[in-house]
């Protein structure tokens, strides 16, 4: 129910706001097909007077005159309609995806959890197509469709006959039928091929970025083989759609000639009888032309409405999601934060079905500490940084910030208060100086090169030959893993916010530049209270505490020299570690 | 490693494109031959449909103007008597005749004429002026008197005028069922030769590429590949089916009107013609014209979902770094500049398609009025007129199409070149074509004095030498760039060398065949690739004779089997692209139980940095072992840990081996290793 009143919502404010461009574009319309009909009408007139000898050279060019005016008043006209009908869809087309962009920022990693990016990107091409089509080119293909056909039946039954108007109508409803169904069918051959032409795409896609693999097991030739079945299936489906569209137009030239033989026969007849002049039954053989298009617009415009109410339909599945992670309504009075942060028997899980992720987790790391996780893969420590970070919120329990439930911290003073370096190390596009400065815009250069230097990737990134403007990605340089960690380090480092979290942020670097990296941390960041996860003991064996989970669960807590002489987990991982450089020792 | 290019300079193919793109037809001569004769066929019959109906006004419809003469063996039965129509208005032949004319609208009947009142009759009625209307009576000129005809008078008389409409009619329909024939086979055996044509290429460009060494990977990113078998072939595509043949067609359509029109009325035809420039040139600018912008517009388009794509999937980067308010605006920013870029194609499209419309419009009402003069002038018939104003009317459709072909044939030619380009890339690793076969390969490596560069001059191996025997197991080490990795590279020919030899049992690798090396060796990889399909597809790739069972075996040697027992599918547990639901350590037994299927006699291992958990770490190193059992195994080590029971260390140092020998000597020896170990050890 909540679904439908939102539905109103986006779209019909919209297109109320271009309300009157839409009237004012219709009218325009009305007057080119209207105008656009009295021109079989003026050639009919001159063949009739050429008969009844009842016109001269001046009347043929008074008529000659009228028909170019005609043709000028449909040119203004078109432009005029298309920039009013399809400007104003373009618009809204932006709007709604601004709107759309807009509404994915407020939604929480739930959400792109749930939903993969390829899918939300198709919301953004092919749902927002179908709305513009649906809202431009539809519209002109209904009105052609209803009003265009109605006032040339109009003129046909009035200016010529009503009984010949009677026997085309039949030729002219089977090439409306005609174009529905070969409407629906193409389209679903073509979304066939589509798919097709898709899974080639993957297929060269992977097997390109294979090539490491295939090259070493020999498989180029049983790669050979299984492309050729890909491209066998594509050209199949191509050929599918190709043999109904090679169909179409010859059906419909067929179906038009019919539509022109019954008028011939019928027409002719009456012309010979006397009982019609022969300029109407030229007259009318133009109407016949002029039919043919809002016959095809029929098909058109149901086709492509309903591809639209589909489209716009998933475009609001984006827009009636519900925003799960959002500020208090009342929110705690704070605007800068300290970094004494607790959790207190904090639990959580990530969908229902799942077992708890989190499971009374509870710890109290003072400002300026460091507090060191642990835990195999899967064991629920970027869980806990999500949960902190407010990515996710918690099921029950608390995590307060100085003191402050964080549900009641606003989202903006909370985030602005935590630098992150995540796991998967995510650069933008952009130049590396911009990427650095992305927690504080409008860094000086200064104060980006000192990130840089403190994240240990100075030295590399003016290696490079544009330096810090080197563009990262697709466009530019594809940098190493340890690079990127570092890149984001920075990113992180020149946030200067009183809390720093490092997700597995080491992993990619040698042991030398871990610890360059984290005695410049020591030094340069005094007072900040860090959470550091990790999977090697050299990266934490300076922390304050240190902290093992499994399971969501935590197994053991306390600095290093309590757990090592607990002899735990901890203790065990520690040795296991250290065991290999004795034992070379040694020998 | 050699740094992508960029752009495309590749394409700058020299040679005869369009040669080669003919190559292609060539099996299907027999279509094309086919379809340009049915081009011709319609084309003759399109010009033929307005001339029938021209026909059926004039002869038919416009049939009055043609006297009757009275005659015993007439087929007219009108008022007693019987009469013949005659079929020349000039000629007349007979004794007795009569004569219909049309005034304001009416018929009037004049009956027995003789042959001199029946001509000037037949003047007389171009000329209104003489006639005058009383009742049921006409006067022209006060001599002849006639009665108004009845409908039904009208339609005895006028029999064989209403057979000639029907026969016309049954002309017309055999046409139109001729033309709907021809072109749906026209249209279909033009597309399955497309169709066949770009399969073809599609599969020649495949196997090609992966013909290509690494070396193409390196500075070719995968997109661009896969634009070129995708995209490239298929505008390649509109080519074959809508350039050859319809640039033929309309040719040939276009000589077809002119020749009927010059054959109708050549001054009519001359002022037709006149208009064919102005629109030539119009179309032709405002295809580039449009073009050039619809370029604009693509890139910015796919700018555009480059950025959303990026941005949706950094969305928890931008949510924790509160940048929601500045992305937000950036992304406005973008599509305000998407739709204005938009907004100026559309103009131009808006703004100048109409001309073409207003251009023809002008060009019909000049020909309306000079035709209609002629008319006047007596010079040209109303059913000639009908036709010449359906020619004009469809007499600038070849043209645009012209101008819409000339765009897809330059679209195409652009792609070809891109395509050929790639067919072109030659493989500097020539296949031996006397390949020497090793029946097994024991694993014997020796290199000897190798020098190697990926680029120019940039020597990543220096003159390096070594000799590895069957099951050693030897291990380099280096600090990153010491040219390790290449000697990896290098053994399975997988870059070629500059100067010196490698052999492998004796037998130096450029006179065995590529295939055989490789599938002596086994790699293991740092960045494990896992395809789309499942657990078992991945171990045996495509080699159906790995059986189940030899599957299952080589998992359980390696220790995945763990893993891969508790997926709910087991070994037919679907993985995704990349192995995304699989974890790293995962993956990295699966590539064990891999190479273990294929059974290499060398191993080639380049070591994983530690992004895994400790206990899978376990996992791994005790399935390493059970791998290099028997096998003579090369491994890059980051870790000292790792390779301390080898054979053999070889310690890198820019391009050069600098110190060899088992852990212990090196240690003894003082040098790069010892300084290397103590780094690490502490």
């Amino acid at each position: 129910m909540k679904a439908k009143k939102e539905k109103t919502k986006v779209i019909m404010p919209l297109l109320g706001r271009y309300g009157i461009h839409y009237a004012i574009g219709l009218i325009m319309l009305f007057t080119v097909d209207y105008v656009n009909l009295y021109i079989p009408e003026f050639i009919g007139n001159v063949i009739d007077g050429l008969e009844s000898f009842t016109l001269d050279l001046n009347g043929i060019l008074t008529i000659c005159l009228r028909i170019v005016i005609c043709g000028l008043i449909i040119v203004a006209g078109r432009f005029l309609y298309r920039l009013f009908i399809f400007g104003s869809a373009r618009k809204i087309e932006r709007r709604l995806r601004d709107m759309m962009f807009s509404k994915l920022e407020l939604l929480s990693q739930r959400y792109y959890n749930e939903h993969k990016t390829g899918d939300i990107m198709s919301y953004f091409t092919n749902d927002l197509e179908a709305v513009r089509m649906a809202i431009g080119p539809a519209i002109v293909s209904a009105f052609d469709a209803s009003v265009l056909t109605v006032m040339v039946l109009i003129r046909m039954i009035t200016k010529v006959s009503v009984s010949l108007t009677l026997y085309t109508l039949i030729p002219m409803g089977v090439i409306a039928i005609f174009g529905y169904f070969y409407g629906e069918l193409i389209e679903k051959r073509w979304a066939k091929k589509q798919e097709s032409i898709a899974a080639l795409s993957d297929f060269v896609q992977e097997s390109v970025s294979g090539e490491r693999v295939i090259k070493a097991f020999v498989q180029e030739k049983a790669q050979e083989r299984a492309f050729d079945k890909v491209n066998d299936a594509n050209r199949k489906t191509a050929m599918n759609v190709q043999k109904l569209d090679s169909a179409f137009g010859p059906v419909l030239h067929f179906l038009v000639g019919v539509t022109y033989v019954v008028a011939i026969v019928v027409g002719g007849g009456y012309t010979i009888k006397g009982e019609m002049t022969l300029g109407s039954f030229v007259t009318f053989n133009y109407y016949i032309g002029s039919l043919i298009w809002p016959m095809l617009a029929l098909g058109d415009s149901v086709t492509l409405v309903s591809q639209g109410i589909a489209g716009i339909n998933r475009i609001h599945q984006v827009f009636d999601e519900p925003q799960d992670i959002v500020d208090d309504p009342e929110p705690d009075n704070v605007t800068e934060l300290e970094g004494e942060i607790e959790f207190n028997d904090v639990t959580f899980r990530y969908r229902d079905d799942l077992p708890l992720a989190v499971d009374g987790v509870s710890f109290k790391i003072e400002k300026g500490e460091t507090l060191a996780i642990l835990g195999r893969t899967g064991a629920g420590k970027t869980t806990l940084v999500n949960l902190l970070t407010r990515v996710y919120d918690i099921d029950s329990g608390s995590i307060t910030l100085d003191g402050h439930k964080i549900k009641k911290i606003p989202l903006s003073v909370l985030h602005e208060n935590i630098a992150y370096v995540p796991q998967d190390n995510f650069l933008f596009s952009d130049t590396l100086a911009g990427n650095i400065s992305f927690g504080k815009i409008g860094a000086s250069r200064e104060e980006i090169e000192k990130a840089a230097k403190s994240a240990d990737i100075h030295d590399n990134i003016m290696e490079f030959p544009e330096g810090y403007e080197t563009m990262v990605g697709e466009r530019g340089v594809t940098l190493s893993g340890g690079q990127k960690q570092r890149s984001s380090i920075a990113r992180a480092i020149l946030k200067n916010s009183p809390i720093l979290i490092l997700d597995d942020a080491l992993s990619a670097v040698d042991t030398d530049t871990e610890e360059r990296i984290l005695d410049n941390l020591k030094r340069d960041r005094k007072g900040i209270t860090t959470i550091m996860i990790a999977h090697r003991v050299s990266t934490v064996q300076n922390a304050d505490h240190i902290l093992v989970l499994e399971d969501g669960r935590i197994i053991e807590y306390g600095t290093q020299d309590e757990l090592l002489s607990r002899d735990g987990a901890y203790a065990s991982m520690f040795r296991k570690q250290q065991l290999e450089s004795e034992l070379s020792m040694v020998e | 490693m050699a740094k992508m290019r960029v752009d495309n300079p590749e394409i700058h193919y020299k040679g005869n494109v369009f040669s080669r793109l003919f190559a292609y037809v060539k099996p299907h001569r027999g279509k094309l031959v086919l379809c340009m004769f049915l081009v011709l066929v319609l084309t003759a019959l399109n010009l033929y449909q307005p001339l029938l109906i021209g026909h059926a006004i004039d002869d038919c419809i416009e049939g009055y103007y043609y006297p009757y003469v009275y005659d015993n063996a007439g087929d007219i039965s009108f008022g007693g008597d019987t009469l013949r129509k005659l079929d020349d208005a000039k000629n007349l032949e007979g004794e007795s005749f009569a004569v219909i004319l049309n005034y304001n609208d009416a018929y009037y009947f004049f009956e027995n004429l003789d042959k001199g009142s029946a001509s000037e009759l037949l003047k007389l009625r171009d000329v209104p002026e003489s006639m005058t209307a009383d009742g049921d009576t006409l006067s022209v000129s006060g001599k002849y008197s006639g009665t108004l005809l009845t409908e039904d008078e009208l339609s005895v008389l006028r029999k064989t005028d209403r057979e000639g409409l029907i026969r016309t009619a049954v002309i017309y329909s055999i046409v139109l069922l001729v033309v709907a024939i021809c072109s749906i086979l026209n249209r279909f055996t033009l597309e399955s030769m497309g169709q066949s044509i770009i399969y073809t290429i599609r599969n020649e460009l495949f196997s090609h590429i992966h013909s290509l060494p690494l070396r193409y990977f390196d500075t070719n990113p995968v997109g661009r590949i896969v634009t070129r078998v995708t995209n490239d072939v298929e505008s390649l595509n509109n080519m074959y089916t809508q350039v050859i043949v319809r640039l033929f067609e309309n040719s040939v359509l276009i000589i077809g009107y002119a020749v009927v029109m010059i054959s109708i009325d050549l001054k009519l035809a001359l002022i037709s013609f006149a208009f064919l420039p102005v629109v030539f040139v119009i179309t032709m600018w405002l295809r580039t014209a449009s073009r050039k912008i619809y370029r604009v517009v693509r890139t910015k388009i796919s700018a555009l979902n480059t950025f959303l794509s990026e941005n949706l999937s950094g969305m928890k980067i931008i949510q924790v770094f509160n940048r929601e308010k500045e992305k937000g605006q950036e992304f406005e920013g973008r599509t305000t500049d998407l739709y204005k870029t938009q907004m100026k194609e559309l103009m131009i499209v808006w703004i100048f398609r109409p001309i073409i419309f207003l251009i023809a419009n002008v060009a019909l009402a000049v020909i309306i009025y000079n035709a209609g003069g002629n008319v006047l002038a007596g010079t040209l018939t109303l059913g000639t007129m009908y036709v010449f104003i359906n020619y004009i009317r469809s007499f600038f459709e070849p043209i645009q199409e012209l101008a819409d072909q000339f765009a897809t044939l330059q679209n195409a030619l652009a792609s070809a070149e891109k395509i050929f380009t790639v067919l072109d890339e030659e493989n500097p690793i020539k296949e031996s074509e006397t390949p020497v076969s090793l029946d097994k390969v024991r694993g014997k490596i020796e290199f000897r004095h190798v020098w190697f560069a990926y680029e120019n001059e940039d020597y990543v191996l220096r003159d390096v030498s070594f000799i590895i025997n069957p099951g050693e197991r030897v291990a380099f080490v280096g600090a990153t760039g010491a040219g390790k990795s290449s000697i990896l590279n290098l053994i399975g020919r997988y870059y070629e060398i500059q100067r010196g030899q490698i052999l492998i049992d004796d037998v130096d690798i450029r006179a065995l065949s590529t295939a055989e090396i490789r599938r002596a060796i086994g790699q293991v990889q740092q960045d494990v690739f896992i395809f789309t399909g499942d657990i078992k597809s991945n171990i045996r790739l495509l080699d159906d004779e790995i059986s189940d069972a030899e599957i299952e075996s080589s998992s359980v040697a390696v220790n995945a089997d763990r893993f891969i027992n508790q997926l709910p599918k087991r070994y037919d547990e679907p993985v995704t692209e990349r192995g995304a639901t699989l974890s790293a350590g995962q993956r990295q037994l699966l590539s064990f139980a891999r190479t273990l299927a294929y059974d290499p006699s060398i191993l080639v291992m380049d070591e994983a940095t530690a992004n895994i958990d400790t206990e899978t770490e376990e996992l791994i190193q005790d399935a390493l072992k059970t791998l290099m059992e028997g096998r003579t195994t090369i491994m890059v080590a980051h870790r000292l840990s790792t390779i301390q029971h080898a054979d053999c260390i070889h310690v890198m140092h820019k391009g050069k081996i600098r110190e060899s020998g088992t852990h212990q000597e090196l240690l003894e020896k003082n040098g790069i290793y010892k300084k290397l170990y103590e780094i690490q050890k502490q």
